[in-house]
C-alpha cells in the first residue's frame, strides 16, 4: 500500500510568550523552537505502522521554505521512503483552501492508495485541509481517525465524535484519512534512522512545476486571508492564592470544605 | 446580510446544542431583520426533530430520505447539490464538530464557497468578518472572506449561548425524493458508545483532573491520593488519556465527558477551550499550574500558581489531617 | 572555519533531546536518585534507538559516526537530567579501549552487545594507592599457560556493581623501566571466580552510578583477553583519556546547560517583593555570566571534540576542554542554587541534584589539576 503523509513544521508555542509582529497578520517567531505538527506526527507513526503490517511506501510531503526539509528528514528517519518539499513565493498567504489546491497539484502525481493528514494544526488550527484536499482529489474520507484497519481493498476506520462516542465507517480505497491524536504512541527517531537518510536527497517544486498559476495560491488563491491578529481579552480570571506552601494548602482546605469539597 | 442557512446537527436522535448555538448568532448577525433558515436532512422517521427547528428559524429546509438517516458526507453531499438549488443564502454555518468538520470543507473546496473555521464570533456590519483562535487560543484573528455569493462559517461549540433564541413563526419545507448516486465509498456503519470503566467520572462530585504538567504515568498515584483523601475521582485532559496514561473514559472535554461536580481541582492542565468545554459548569474550579498565563485560570475560580507536585502533597497531607 | 552543525548533527541533537525529554522523568530520577538505582530501562531504550555506541563502527553495532556526535548526545543527556543522563551515556565506558586497540574477535564479541544494551562495560585504573599517577600499578597480570592470573584492588570503578567486564590496567612486568611500560590492558568479565565488587554507597553525587571498590583475587582470564600487546597498557589508557576527557567535559558542558534553563525558568517564574525576580538587574546579569561562560565552554569541548575526530590527539586542547567544562558546571551550579535561594538547597530541587553531579567532573578521568599538568608540561616544559 503507497501512502502520502502531508505534514507541516510549526512553532512551538505552549510555554511561549508570543508577540505579534508588525504586520498585525503574524507572530513573531523568532526564538520559538519549529517541530513537526503533534497531529501529523501520529499520521507519520500511523503510516509506518500500515506499511510494516502491509508493505508499500511511504512519501511525506510538505509546504514551505527549506526549513520544512527539518521535519520531513524527521519522517524519513522515522521511516518514510521519499520526501517531497513544495515551496514558492507565490504561496505564501494561502489559506485551507490554497493549501488543499497545492496538495492536490502535487499528489496527482505520486501514485497512492492512501492519503494521511493531521486533523488540524497546532499554529492555524483551521482543520480543514485534509477534507478539502480529499474533495479535490474527488477520494472518500473521514476525518477525526482514530483507529484504521484494512481489509483488502476496503479500510474501517473509527471516528472520534463527541462524548466519547465513535462512529464506525468503511471506506474504500484510494480514500483520505485526518488523523486524530492518540490514535497510536509515535515513535522516537532513532540514530540508525538519521543515518539511514542521511544521504537521501529531498526534491522540491515550485508553483510552476505543479502545473499552477500564480493566481491560483497564495492569497490571490485563497477563499479567506487574516486581516489583523490580537490578544484575547482578558477574563475575570481566577482569585490566586498567594503564601507559604503551608499557607497555600491551608487556604486550599478552607475553600474545599466551603464548596462540598470534602466528600 | 440578509438570509442565513444553519446546518441542523443531530444525532441518535437528538438535535445538537451547536445548532441552537448557531441559530441565536444567525438571528443576532440579522438584528431582527431577514431571514433564518435552518437545514435539516434526515430521514422520515426523524421528522420529529423538527418540532425544535422550526420555532427558531424563519424557514426551515427539510430534505428527508432514507438515505440521510445517519452522517454520510457523499450522500449529503449529494442532498446539498439539491439544496443549493432551492435555497437562497448569503452565509451558512456548521459546527466546527466532528461532523461539521468532515463535511464543510468538502462543500466548500466542491462549490469553491469562501470559508473559514472554528469561528467563535462573527461580525457582519459591512463586510463579514470572522474571529477565530490561533496558536490554541493565545492569539485570535479576526478574519475577511473573499466576496462571494454565499460563505461558510464553522462554529466553534459553546462559543455561543443555546438558550433564549428568539422564536418566530416558522414555515416548514419538505423536500422528498431519493437522492441519486453512488455512496459505496464510505459507508457508516454504527456508533460505538464509550467504553463503561470502573468509575462513571460523570456521577462524581468531587474530581481531581490531571493534564500535561503530571509529566508520567508514574505520577498519577499523586492525583489519586488526593482524591481517595477528598472522597473524589481522578478524571484527564487529552494529552493524558491520548498517552494512555489514563482509560479514554477518564477524559473531560469535548471528545470525553461533560462533567459537573461541586469541585473540580485542575492540576497541571493549560485549559484548551475542548477542555474547557467538559467542565465548565463546575461549581467550583480550583486550577493549579505553573505557567500564570495557562488559559485555565480564565476559567478557574480559585488558582494557585505553583508546581503541582508541590502543591498536591501539601494538600493531601491537610486534608488527611482533617480528617484524622 | 564553519561553527555550524551541520544537517545530520542537529537531526541527532534534537533525537536525543526528544528521547531524554520523554523518558527522563523528573519524578523517576528522584526515586532512582533516593533509592540509589542505575536507570536500566532507559538505557536500554536509548540503546536500542542507536544512542549508545553512536562512534562505534558499524560493523561493530555503533552507527559509525564520531565522538562529536557522542558528544552532543551527553551534552543532550545531561542537560535533561544530571543524573540518567551521567548513568546512561558512561554505561559504555571504557568500551572505547577495544575500538581502538582490541583485536577483530574482541571488538566482535564485545562492541555490539555493548551497543545494544545486553552489556555494560568500565574501565579499572585508579588504584587505592595509585589516582592520577598510573605509572606504576599494584595490580599485575601474570601469564600462566594461555591464561593470565590477576591480583589486586581498584577503587572508583565507574559500574563496577553492574558492567559485565571490565577494562583493567595491569602491570605484567614489574621490572619494566620505566615502570608504564610494563602495563597491559585485559578484558575482566565481572562474573568470574575472585572478581568482587564492593559498592562504595555514600558519595556527594553520581546516585544512580554504580562506583566501586574492585578485589581481584586469583582471577583467571584467557590470554586472548589481553588487549593489544604487553608493555603497550599505559599507552592505550592515555590515548583513551584524551577521548574519554572530551566525553566527561561534554557531560559537564550538559549539566550546566540544565543548571541554566531551570534557574531561567525559575526566576521568571518566582515573585518577590511584588515583582518577577528576574526584573531584577542582578538576576539578569547572573544569568547573562551563566549563558556566557556555558557558551565558552560550549566552544572548546565542540573543538576538542572535532579535532580528535580529524584524527588529532593533542592532550592539551582535551584537558583545556575538561577542566573548562567541569568548572563551568560547578560554578553555573552554585549560581544556580544561589539564585533559587532556600528552594535551591533542597533535594526536591533539581539544581542540588545538578550541582552534585557536576563536581564529579573536576575529578574523575583526570583532576583538574592533573589537567593543568599536561596542559603546563606541553606549553612550558617539563622542569625537575
Amino acid at each position: 500500500m503507497d501512502i502520502i503523509v502531508c505534514i507541516k513544521r510549526v512553532p512551538e508555542t505552549a510555554e511561549a510568550d508570543l508577540v505579534i509582529d508588525g504586520s498585525k497578520k503574524a507572530i513573531d517567531t523568532d526564538g520559538l523552537v519549529f517541530s513537526i505538527n503533534e497531529w501529523d506526527n501520529y499520521a507519520v507513526e500511523a503510516a509506518i505502522q500500515l506499511k510494516e503490517a502491509e508493505g508499500g511506501t511511504i512519501t511525506v510531503i510538505s509546504v514551505g521554505p527549506e526549513e520544512n526539509n527539518e521535519v520531513l528528514r524527521r519522517a524519513l528517519a522515522m521511516g518514510a521512503d521519499e520526501a517531497l518539499r513544495l515551496t514558492d513565493p507565490a504561496f505564501e498567504g494561502s489559506d485551507a483552501y490554497a493549501m488543499a489546491k497545492i496538495l492536490a497539484a502535487a499528489i496527482k502525481d505520486i501514485p497512492h492508495d492512501l492519503i494521511l493528514t493531521g486533523v488540524q494544526a497546532d499554529d492555524d488550527g483551521f482543520g480543514a485541509v485534509g477534507v478539502a484536499l480529499a474533495q479535490m482529489l474527488e477520494l472518500p474520507y473521514a476525518a477525526l481517525v482514530t483507529d484504521i484497519k484494512k481489509e483488502g481493498d476496503t479500510l474501517t476506520v473509527h471516528r472520534e465524535l463527541e462524548g466519547g462516542l465513535e462512529e464506525v465507517d468503511t471506506l474504500k480505497l484510494p480514500a483520505l484519512l485526518t488523523i486524530q491524536t492518540g490514535i497510536n504512541e509515535p515513535r522516537y527517531v532513532s540514530i540508525m534512522g538519521i543515518r539511514r537518510v542521511a544521504k537521501k536527497e529531498i526534491g522540491a517544486k515550485g508553483v510552476a512545476d505543479l502545473g499552477l498559476s500564480e493566481e491560483e495560491v497564495g492569497l490571490k488563491g485563497s477563499l479567506s486571508q487574516i486581516e489583523e491578529l490580537f490578544f484575547p481579552p482578558v477574563g475575570e480570571g481566577a482569585e490566586i492564592i498567594e503564601g507559604t506552601m503551608d499557607e497555600k494548602a491551608e487556604a486550599l482546605v478552607k475553600i474545599l470544605k466551603e464548596r462540598g469539597g470534602i466528600g | 446580510m440578509e438570509k442565513i442557512a444553519v446546518l441542523v446537527e443531530h444525532r441518535q436522535n437528538e438535535v445538537r446544542d451547536i445548532t441552537f448555538e448557531m441559530l441565536g448568532k444567525a438571528h443576532q448577525l440579522l438584528e431582527g431583520g431577514g431571514e433564518v433558515i435552518a437545514l435539516f436532512l434526515g430521514d422520515v422517521s426523524q421528522k420529529g426533530l423538527l418540532d425544535q427547528i422550526t420555532p427558531h428559524a424563519h424557514r426551515t429546509v427539510a430534505y428527508l430520505d432514507s438515505n440521510l438517516k445517519d452522517f454520510e458526507p457523499l450522500r449529503y453531499q449529494a442532498a446539498f447539490t439539491n439544496i443549493f438549488e432551492n435555497v437562497d443564502c448569503q452565509l451558512i454555518l456548521m459546527g466546527q464538530t466532528a461532523f461539521g468538520m468532515d463535511f464543510a470543507p468538502a462543500i466548500a473546496a466542491k462549490w469553491k464557497i469562501p470559508f473559514t473555521t472554528d469561528v467563535v464570533d462573527i461580525e457582519a456590519s459591512e463586510e463579514l468578518h470572522a474571529i477565530r483562535q490561533m496558536y490554541s487560543g493565545k492569539v485570535n484573528a479576526k478574519v475577511s472572506l473573499k466576496p462571494g455569493e454565499k460563505m461558510l462559517c464553522t462554529v466553534r461549540a459553546g462559543a455561543f449561548p443555546a438558550e433564549d433564541i428568539p422564536t418566530v413563526s416558522g414555515e416548514l419545507q419538505e423536500i422528498t425524493g431519493a437522492i441519486e448516486g453512488d455512496f459505496s465509498a464510505r459507508t457508516f456503519v454504527e456508533y460505538l458508545e464509550a467504553a463503561v470503566g470502573d468509575v462513571d467520572i460523570t456521577q462524581a462530585d468531587i474530581i481531581v483532573s490531571v493534564g500535561r504538567g503530571i509529566k508520567d504515568a508514574d505520577n498519577i498515584p499523586i492525583a489519586q491520593e488526593l482524591a481517595d483523601a477528598l472522597g473524589g475521582v481522578v478524571a484527564c485532559s487529552r494529552p493524558v488519556a491520548d498517552k494512555k496514561w489514563l482509560p479514554k473514559e477518564r477524559q473531560v472535554g469535548t471528545s470525553g465527558k461533560t462533567v459537573k461536580p461541586k469541585v473540580y481541582i485542575a492540576l497541571g492542565i493549560s485549559g484548551a477551550f475542548q477542555h474547557q468545554a467538559g467542565m465548565k459548569g463546575a461549581n467550583t474550579i480550583i486550577a493549579v499550574n505553573k505557567d500564570p498565563k495557562a488559559p485555565i485560570f480564565s476559567i478557574a475560580h480559585y488558582g494557585i500558581v505553583d508546581d503541582l507536585f508541590k502543591v498536591v502533597p501539601a494538600l493531601t497531607e491537610k486534608v488527611k489531617e482533617l480528617r484524622g | 572555519m564553519d561553527f555550524e552543525l551541520n544537517m545530520e548533527q542537529r537531526e541527532i541533537v534534537k533525537a536525543a533531546r526528544e528521547f531524554a525529554e520523554g523518558e527522563f522523568d523528573p519524578q523517576v530520577a528522584m526515586e532512582l536518585e533516593k533509592s540509589h538505582q542505575f536507570p536500566f530501562d532507559i538505557r536500554k531504550k536509548a540503546c536500542q534507538l542507536g544512542f549508545i555506541g553512536i562512534h562505534f563502527p558499524e560493523e561493530y553495532g555503533g552507527q559509525g559516526y564520531g565522538i562529536f556526535e557522542n558528544a552532543l548526545i551527553v551534552e543532550e543527556f545531561c542537560r535533561r537530567d544530571s543524573g540518567i543522563g551521567s548513568a546512561v551515556v558512561l554505561s559504555d565506558f571504557s568500551s572505547e579501549i577495544i575500538m581502538r586497540f582490541g583485536s577483530e574477535e574482541q571488538k566482535k564479541a564485545y562492541l555490539p552487545k555493548v551497543a545494544s544494551g545486553e552489556y555494560i562495560s568500565g574501565g579499572g585504573y585508579t588504584e587505592p594507592d595509585h589516582g592520577s599517577d598510573i605509572t606504576l600499578m599494584n595490580t599485575t597480570a601474570v601469564k600462566d599457560g594461555d591464561s593470565y592470573v590477576i591480583n589486586g584492588s581498584k577503587t572508583f570503578i565507574t559500574n563496577g556493581g553492574i558492567a559485565k567486564f571490565l577494562i583493567v590496567l595491569c602491570q605484567t612486568d614489574e621490572n619494566a623501566s620505566p615502570t608504564y611500560r610494563g602495563q597491559s590492558t585485559f578484558i575482566v568479565p565481572t562474573d568470574v571466580e575472585g572478581f568482587e565488587a564492593v559498592e562504595i554507597e555514600d558519595k556527594m553525587g553520581l546516585k544512580m552510578t554504580s562506583t566501586c571498590e574492585i578485589y581481584l583475587n586469583n582471577v583467571r582470564v584467557p590470554a586472548d583477553n589481553l588487549i593489544g600487546k604487553e608493555g603497550r597498557g599505559f599507552y592505550q589508557v592515555l590515548e583513551f583519556f584524551d577521548e574519554s576527557r572530551v566525553e566527561i567535559a561534554a557531560q559537564a558542558l550538559g549539566i550546566a546547560q540544565g543548571a541554566l534553563d531551570r534557574t531561567i525558568a525559575y526566576i521568571k517564574e518566582r515573585t518577590q517583593f511584588g515583582r518577577k525576580i528576574a526584573a531584577f538587574q542582578v538576576n539578569q546579569h547572573k544569568a547573562a555570566d551563566m549563558a556566557t561562560r556555558v557558551e565558552l565552554a560550549r566552544l572548546i569541548v565542540y573543538k576538542a571534540a572535532w579535532n580528535y575526530d580529524k584524527g588529532r590527539i593533542d592532550p592539551v586542547l582535551t584537558s583545556m576542554a575538561k577542566m573548562t567544562a567541569g568548572r563551568t558546571a560547578v560554578e553555573v551550579c552554585d549560581e544556580a542554587i544561589q539564585m533559587h535561594g532556600g528552594y535551591g538547597y533542597i533535594l526536591e530541587n533539581e539544581v542540588e541534584r545538578f550541582y552534585r553531579d557536576a563536581k564529579i567532573t573536576e575529578i574523575y578521568e583526570g583532576t583538574r589539576e592533573i589537567q593543568k599538568n599536561t596542559i603546563a608540561s606541553t606549553i612550558v616544559g617539563r622542569f625537575k
